[in-house]
């Protein structure tokens, strides 16, 4: 079989195997609060949310229904996965009675129109700072460079956030206060709306691109120090290649690496954000989850989770193909070292 | 009297300015509570008053003392850093250790396990436990935080114990009939420890920032003080909006500080112990 | 006029704790058409004086003394872009080390011919290709592994490739760096027959090669120079060198080689005692005479010069008069 084929099987299989983990956790976990009946506790919930009597029931009804609680366990499970396979995850308890798929896709598109620019834009920028420090290492630029990266990969994208928000919309008032546009239009594909939109975009953008670059800045800084000192590098070198040509051989082999760092921190990204969207009031998948959090809607925090982790696991296996493409080493079934 | 070990430490300044940063921040927490005993639960002060001379850090809402609440705030962070970075340590160094040494089928089903655990955001899986818990105190969060964050140390002792395993005294070992248990303690260990110690001071580091991030998002611990919580509070009453600046800016500011210099320890602490092949 | 000529080259490293004196007063030349070893134990100054001889002089090393000419030109006065454009890789090239990894590992291995090609000539990719075919099957290498990427080649296969690619534009002077060290016999034989095969088909004009083997000298060398401490201790024919050698230090290294050679056998194993010196510092005099056990009292304190014994014999040795 074509090892790229196989190598891509191999993640594929992986992929799966997580997510079937995780499907596992998030309908064992409410099932497994110890001394609290389900059944006891949706009651509870829903009292909270609602007020009226009769509705208070058909909520509880419908939910134990969804939940299968009256039911053996293999049966819930069963429920459980041929509901998520037919794309239903269940009514939220809050925003009753709206379907949990429903109201994620609503919120969703707002927090992968953020994520995925930030994360491209900081990888990309955080890999090309990092590279310029390793082959200007122990210079002045380096050396002013280094502990600046070091504090910003420890800044939780969030504070930024407040930072940023404070200094430049409250302050400054350059920005805008909260939202992802003004509350005074309608979503439509105006310019107007768009520049408007940009307007409110830039800060939650700014907070994580600048929050994430400082990690990425590192990694680099030392892949390139380390490529550097690698045999092909000195024979390219003695052979009268410009110097030009071996940083582009050197960047290219340390780029390799980086993409599987891409994958892997794809996930702290994902958290990060959420919680930048927070200090913005921005209408993504984090303030969902928040809502959903406090209100201990079930239904919409298990739907929220499965679909975001189904989102970062694509994102994954996208990552994963990107990779096994542009290394020739893999396209060619080699093993490694 | 001193070891060599120590001295030569010490001659590093990245690892002389982080630890002078770090133990600065511990002398403050611990000493802090003596030096200034105010309650900072207390709320009938001034609320949300700026800095001034009786209140140094000013005041929230509730109208407590923020350099109380961050002088106990960092205390609380600390410790459930570090109680977070050893459950950790333990769990990745045990899953790590046996992985390496045992090999095969143990080995590729260990892996498999980190693997799935390293891939699945430890963020989203503690806020899903924590969300489940009626009341967190800082020992269970602690454990959550540990649980999700030791996939990078099992997969990194267990590239050491490969390597390892196959040098020359502990051949001898095996050649001399030692059992196993004796040479992972005897031969193998003593080999990680300077490994083992770095880790532990990057999952410190990584441990403080995920409990604050948990906060934020009001999952922290249900009683009690900690960097987090702080912002955490500042967030939920427009802090920010409000131009209340020194509700947000210290507490985070000390969370970078803290992590930053945790950072810049294990940078040092690695430059020294890895002896670079090439170059430098 | 001599292809490659070093006049009094002193190349430091510099470090904290003062120079490094790597190569420290050397004179050499080598005429065309030969092959000059440069054999030494580890930490001779070999390694330096080869990278040295090139130009390949980067901090913390400099070039401290001296001129290098090759081919009538003064490169030790060149900057390093002229000599990336006109002399390294068209005038002189090297053979590393270590070929296992000196190809770039994600280029296909005509990718990487054309780079280096392009770089020194204006060529288009057809006649590129054309170029990198004949030369590989002028050397029995296989066409197919032009498309390859270097990790899908065997360890030899690599070497050789190696050994074309460095000699494709026919520099004048190939320096080759241990290429035997790390290979089983058989490939020696082939890598060996390999660099004697550029020669005859004039691919290239004359080779040094650096070693600590001499055995393998013998059979591809002409004249050998034997440095030790950074300095020449004596340069002469393969043959002298071999079978007569005078300055105390060859002819310790001669014994120390079990080769099959009864001439040389009947000298019997020597191993030398002691360390190499310390290059920070060396000992006053001649540098071989702490570990030298026929040393005189004018050996403790007085440098020898490398002198002419006659018929093409360099010495350095108080005990070797000149003319003798």
């Amino acid at each position: 079989m074509n090892p790229f084929i196989r190598f891509l099987a191999r993640r594929i299989g992986f992929l799966i195997i997580t997510f079937l983990t995780f499907l596992i956790i998030i309908f064992a976990l409410p099932r497994a609060i110890p001394g609290n009946p389900l059944a006891a506790l949706l009651y509870r919930i829903i009292e909270q949310q609602q007020t009226n009597p009769d509705l208070i029931k058909a909520v509880h009804k419908k939910l134990m229904e969804e939940f299968g609680i009256d039911r053996p366990l293999h049966a819930q499970l069963f429920e459980f996965i041929s509901r998520f396979v037919r794309g239903d995850l269940g009514t939220s308890i809050a925003f009753y009675p709206r379907k949990v798929a429903e109201i994620v896709f609503t919120y969703l598109p707002w927090s992968l129109g953020l994520l995925i620019p930030a994360a491209i834009a900081s990888w990309i920028l955080g890999n090309l700072l990092g590279a310029l420090a390793a082959y200007r290492r122990k210079t002045r630029v380096d050396n002013a460079l280094l502990p600046v990266f070091l504090t910003l990969s420890q800044t939780p994208y969030y504070w930024l956030a407040m930072l940023l928000l404070y200094a430049l919309a409250v302050y400054a008032k350059i920005f805008p206060l909260s939202g992802a546009y003004s509350p005074t239009r309608l979503p439509s594909l105006t310019p107007a709306f768009i520049l408007d939109m940009l307007h409110h975009y830039a800060l939650p953008f700014f907070s994580i691109v600048i929050g994430a670059i400082g990690g990425w800045a590192i990694g680099m800084r030392a892949m390139v120090i380390y490529e550097l000192g690698a045999d092909y590098v000195t024979y390219s070198d003695s052979l009268g290649l410009p110097d030009s040509k071996v940083l582009r051989y050197v960047f290219r082999n340390s780029m390799l690496p980086q993409i599987t760092g891409l994958a892997i921190n794809l996930g702290l990204i994902l958290g990060g954000s959420l919680v930048t969207e927070l200090v913005f009031s921005y209408p993504g998948t984090g303030f969902l989850v928040f809502r959903a959090l406090s209100t201990l809607d079930y239904p919409l925090i298990q739907g929220t989770f499965i679909l975001l982790i189904s989102t970062l696991l694509l994102a994954n296996f996208l990552v994963d193909l990107v990779y096994a493409y542009i290394d020739p080493r893999i396209r060619t079934g080699y093993v490694g070292d | 009297m001193i070891p060599q070990i120590v001295k030569d430490l010490f001659k590093i300044k990245k690892l002389d300015v982080s630890l002078a940063v770090f133990i600065g921040m511990i002398v403050m927490s611990v000493f802090g509570s003596v030096l200034y005993p105010v309650d900072p639960l207390y709320m009938a002060n001034p609320p949300e008053s700026p800095p001034s001379k009786v209140f140094p850090l000013g005041t929230d809402s509730w109208g407590r003392d923020l350099l109380a609440l961050l002088i106990n705030g960092i205390k609380s962070s600390l410790s459930i850093g570090v109680t977070a970075a050893l459950i950790a340590l333990a769990i990745g160094v045990l899953i790590g250790v046996i992985s390496g040494f045992k090999g095969g089928l143990t080995d590729s089903s260990l892996m498999l396990v980190t693997d799935v655990v390293l891939v699945l955001p430890s963020i989203l899986i503690m806020m899903l436990i924590a969300a489940y818990l009626k009341e967190r105190n800082p020992f269970f969060v602690s454990v959550i935080i540990g649980i999700t964050s030791w996939p990078w140390v099992a997969r990194a002792v267990r590239s050491q114990m490969l390597s390892l395993k196959t040098r020359e005294f502990v051949y001898m070992s095996r050649m001399a009939g030692l059992s196993d248990m004796r040479i992972i303690i005897e031969d193998l260990l003593p080999n990680m420890m300077s490994y083992t110690f770095m880790a532990f001071v990057l999952l410190m580091s990584g441990a403080m920032i995920a409990e604050a991030g948990l906060s934020m998002i009001g999952l922290g611990v249900t009683k009690g003080v900690s960097l987090g919580i702080i912002l955490y509070w500042a967030q939920l009453l427009e802090a920010v909006r409000r131009g209340i600046w020194w509700w947000f800016v210290p507490p985070g500011a000390v969370l970078v500080a803290l992590a930053a210099s945790l950072l810049l320890m294990s940078t040092a602490l690695d430059e020294y112990f890895s002896p670079r092949l090439k170059g430098g | 006029m001599a292809l490659l000529e070093a006049e009094d080259v002193k190349a430091y490293y510099s470090t904290v704790q003062g120079y490094i004196r790597a190569v420290d007063g050397v004179d050499l030349s080598l005429q065309k058409g030969l092959t000059l070893g440069l054999a030494g134990e580890s930490g001779c100054g070999k390694t330096t004086l080869m990278n040295t001889l090139m130009m390949n002089v980067k901090p913390p090393l400099h070039l401290m003394n001296g001129a290098i000419l090759l081919d009538g030109k003064v490169i030790s006065k060149m900057d390093r872009t002229t000599l990336k454009k006109n002399v390294w890789g068209v005038l002189v090239s090297t053979v590393p080390q270590s070929a296992l990894n000196a190809l770039m590992p994600t280029k296909r291995i005509l990718d990487f011919v054309e780079d280096v090609i392009t770089h020194h000539m204006n060529v288009s990719e057809s006649e590129v290709l054309s170029m990198a075919k004949k030369r590989f099957e002028e050397l029995n290498l296989p066409v197919e592994a032009l498309y390859m990427y270097p990790h899908e080649l065997s360890g030899g296969m690599k070497q050789r490739a190696v050994i074309s690619i460095s000699t494709l534009l026919n520099p004048k002077l190939l320096i080759v760096d241990e290429p035997t060290s790390a290979l089983d016999v058989s490939t020696q034989k082939q890598v060996l027959k390999m660099l004697m095969d550029l020669r005859k088909a004039a691919i290239i004009e004359s080779m040094v090669f650096v070693t600590h083997d001499i055995a393998v000298l013998r059979q591809i060398a002409e004249r050998i120079t034997i440095m030790y401490a950074g300095r020449v201790v004596e340069l002469s024919s393969s043959e002298d060198i071999l079978y007569s050698p005078k300055h105390p230090y060859t002819y310790n290294l001669i014994n120390a080689v079990v080769t099959p050679e009864p001439e040389v056998r009947k000298r019997g194993l020597t191993s030398i005692p002691g360390e190499p010196p310390n290059l920070l510092d060396p000992p006053k005099g001649c540098r071989f005479h702490p570990r030298c056990t026929r040393a005189i009292g004018v050996c403790r304190s007085v440098e020898p010069p490398l002198v002419e014994t006659g018929g093409g014999r360099l010495v350095a040795c108080h005990l070797v008069s000149p003319g003798a």
